[in-house]
């Protein structure tokens, strides 16, 4: 537990030239708990390395129990690393308490002071601050009306719905313009309706003020329409970073891929560096660097792929699979096929839209399931 | 259907409206039975404030109404520095037990430290063990103390005012942390952090979030401590010294020398004092309820 670096206290005058840009930086941060009598410590967080750009909006996104709370608890200030080093705006922040750190937090269960009215709810930071009373006059009208709270300002919080106490907590937050705004699943707790209003507001104000939001959610539909990055964590351990189209078109693992989206996986074996074999004897084209007869898996997104008649015309661009309809779903604008080849080896999930003029099958349907090859991707385990 | 039978016209919207109601024979019963209790716990209270607005130096026969004994009690000198005394020992107990109780309670349930669940075990020891033990264990601590202090220092220290109020701390402390520990329990710990997200200092998410969330608890505790310190006759008869007797300790020590009506009126004016601290911790508790 020695292994605290505090690079900060070691070395004061670093100024680090990649810190240009970068909002947040975790080097090698891990965060351990001990074990319930004398059990072995919990590793919550292993050897994270994060660097998060200024403005942006960059989402963790896991399973619960995978460490992105815990990381973000690191960067509030409210717990401490075991190890690593946790930069804000190229200022070592590892070891300041939570009231010593340029950055507010937006809590899942809001944690709004119930005893003070909205007003004092959002002007508690400025007052802590010691800001003159004319500026937390203004700069709390100011978020107010950010948030469109107005009118509602001397009410205490139990007297306001659970989207207007979310948008009270993010005011609270916004108003000490923190260098950057953490926030811990804070849409949990509402309905879906007001969930997808939420979102889009929480973009909208993101665009606004500018600030670099770290996002933490389980939810990945929530992380793929607001972020700008998003890293996926499993088991403490960060499996990928990038971009919502990098993340859901390209996975490099198992688990992102199936965390994410819906995903066809396929067992293959390499034939060579631009093609693989399905379990059903069929190669198909995409790339990958293992040595040949080397088992990988491959995964295709279920709107990748088409479904024609077994005898409908080859198309030489397209990979395909021979298979027979197992199942039939309608989703209402499009149809779900489940689709077994190789006498059960390989089962695809196929969705078609329900646009005019495309073709219906029912179980039993020889079928061709079809794709271009650029929507293969070889998973690393 | 003979329950609800009550000949009433429109009887089946009276079937109707009848499914939330209770049955009468159960009904009168449970009534009944409450009246038996309150009578049970109220009448020898009716008696005794009845008895002391009698004028007659005995106590059990009724002359006429009249505030003479009230007078005597105001009267007399050590009735009056009992009294004085029990209010300095409630007021100086209470102060020191809510401020320590309070640490307590928080060291409990917001911190980790070695030793904590046998601190957590031993501060509820004094809730539970009876009053006579406490009593003989804390004279037995004072003489042992006193030995070694006048030993030690040449200073020689006897019982009175200090120790009785030292031992009430000692045994309001458990209760007082009791109270607020139930408050804390419930307060969600994400408030603290937010205090100190929004650049708070210890002492400032402190003073400003978590004492005021917790006052109820804080002020129900204190007002059980002064409650049970005005109250205490064994602990304050075994640790007291001559010259400083509690209220509760003079009426018992009155009563082995004969009942009088005086011991009637020290008696409502104790109970006139409990009922306003019951009153008190009413309001407040109304007043919590009132704003969650």
């Amino acid at each position: 537990m020695s292994e605290i670096t505090t690079q900060a206290a070691v070395s004061p005058q670093v100024t680090s030239p990649a810190d240009t840009g970068s909002a947040v930086t975790l080097q090698g941060v891990s965060k351990r708990f001990p074990g319930v009598k004398g059990a072995d410590p919990v590793v919550a967080v292993d050897h994270l390395d994060l660097d998060i750009a200024d403005g942006e909006f960059f989402s963790l996104l896991g399973p619960s129990g995978c460490g992105k709370t815990t990381t973000l608890r690191m960067i509030a200030g409210f717990e401490y690393p075991s190890a690593g080093s946790i930069q804000i705006f190229g200022d070592e922040v590892g070891l300041e308490p939570p009231n010593k750190r340029p950055v507010n937090t937006v809590f899942q269960s809001y944690a709004l002071f119930p005893h003070m009215t909205i007003e004092q709810n959002i002007a508690f930071g400025l007052e802590m601050q010691d800001l003159p009373r004319a500026e937390i006059k203004q700069r709390t009208g100011e978020v107010i009306e950010l948030v469109q709270m107005q009118g509602r300002e001397q009410r205490k919080p139990k007297q306001l719905s659970g989207g207007q106490q979310q948008r009270v907590a993010l005011a609270r937050a916004l108003v000490n313009h923190p260098k950057v705004l953490l926030l811990d699943e804070p849409l949990g707790a509402l309905d879906l309706k007001l969930r997808q209003a939420m979102q889009d507001e929480l973009k909208r104000i993101q665009e606004q003020v500018g600030i670099t939001f770290v996002y933490v959610t389980h939810d990945q539909e929530e992380a793929l329409t607001m972020s700008d990055r998003i890293a996926v964590m499993h088991d403490g351990v960060l499996l990928q970073v990038g971009s919502p189209e990098q993340i859901y078109d390209a996975p490099r693992t198992r688990f992102v891929a199936d965390f994410i989206g819906d995903t066809n996986l396929a067992e293959a074996t390499v034939v060579d560096a631009d093609h693989v074999r399905l379990a059903d004897g069929t190669a198909i084209r995409v790339s990958s660097d293992r040595a040949p007869d080397s088992p990988i898996t491959v995964a295709l997104r279920p709107e990748t792929l088409g479904l024609r008649q077994h005898d409908a015309e080859r198309d030489q661009r397209l990979d395909a699979v021979q298979g027979v309809v197992a199942r039939v779903t309608f989703l209402g604008n499009a149809n779900r096929y489940e689709v077994a080849a190789a006498d059960g080896a390989l089962v695809f999930d196929v969705r078609q839209g329900n646009a005019p003029g495309v073709e219906h099958f029912a179980v039993g349907d020889q079928v061709r399931v079809r794709w271009s090859p650029s929507s293969a991707t070889v998973l690393e385990d | 259907m003979s329950i609800l039978d009550t000949g009433a016209p429109g009887a089946a919207a009276v079937a109707e409206d009848s499914v939330a109601r209770p049955r009468r024979t159960v009904d009168r019963l449970l009534a009944g039975n409450a009246w038996i209790v309150f009578a049970f716990l109220y009448l020898p209270i009716l008696v005794l404030v009845v008895y002391s607005f009698n004028d007659n130096n005995r106590v059990g026969i009724w002359t006429e109404a009249s505030l003479r004994w009230y007078g005597e009690m105001f009267g007399n000198a050590r009735v009056m520095d009992a009294l004085r005394t029990s209010i300095l020992v409630a007021v100086l107990s209470t102060a020191v037990s809510t401020v320590l109780g309070t640490a307590a309670a928080l060291s409990l349930e917001r911190f980790r430290y070695k030793g904590q669940r046998a601190f957590d075990g031993l501060l509820y020891l004094p809730v539970i063990i009876p009053d006579i033990t406490m009593a003989v264990m804390l004279l037995l601590f004072f003489v042992q103390a006193f030995d070694i202090i006048l030993v030690l220092t040449g200073v020689g220290l006897s019982r009175g005012l200090g120790t009785i109020t030292l031992a009430h701390i000692a045994f309001n402390i458990s209760f007082v942390a009791l109270v607020v520990r139930a408050r804390l329990s419930g307060l969600d710990s994400s408030l603290e952090e937010a205090a100190a997200d929004l650049y708070a200092t210890r002492w400032q998410a402190f003073r400003r979030v978590t004492l005021p969330l917790i006052a109820p608890g804080v002020a129900g505790g204190a007002l059980l401590a002064l409650t049970l310190s005005l109250d205490d006759v064994v602990i304050a008869e075994f640790v007291s010294g001559a010259g400083s007797t509690t209220l509760p300790v003079y009426v018992f020590g009155a009563l082995r020398r004969g009942v009088t009506p005086l011991i009637n009126a020290v008696s409502v004016l104790m109970l006139a004092g409990s009922i306003l601290l019951v009153l008190a911790s009413l309001a407040i508790s109304r007043r919590r309820s009132g704003e969650a």
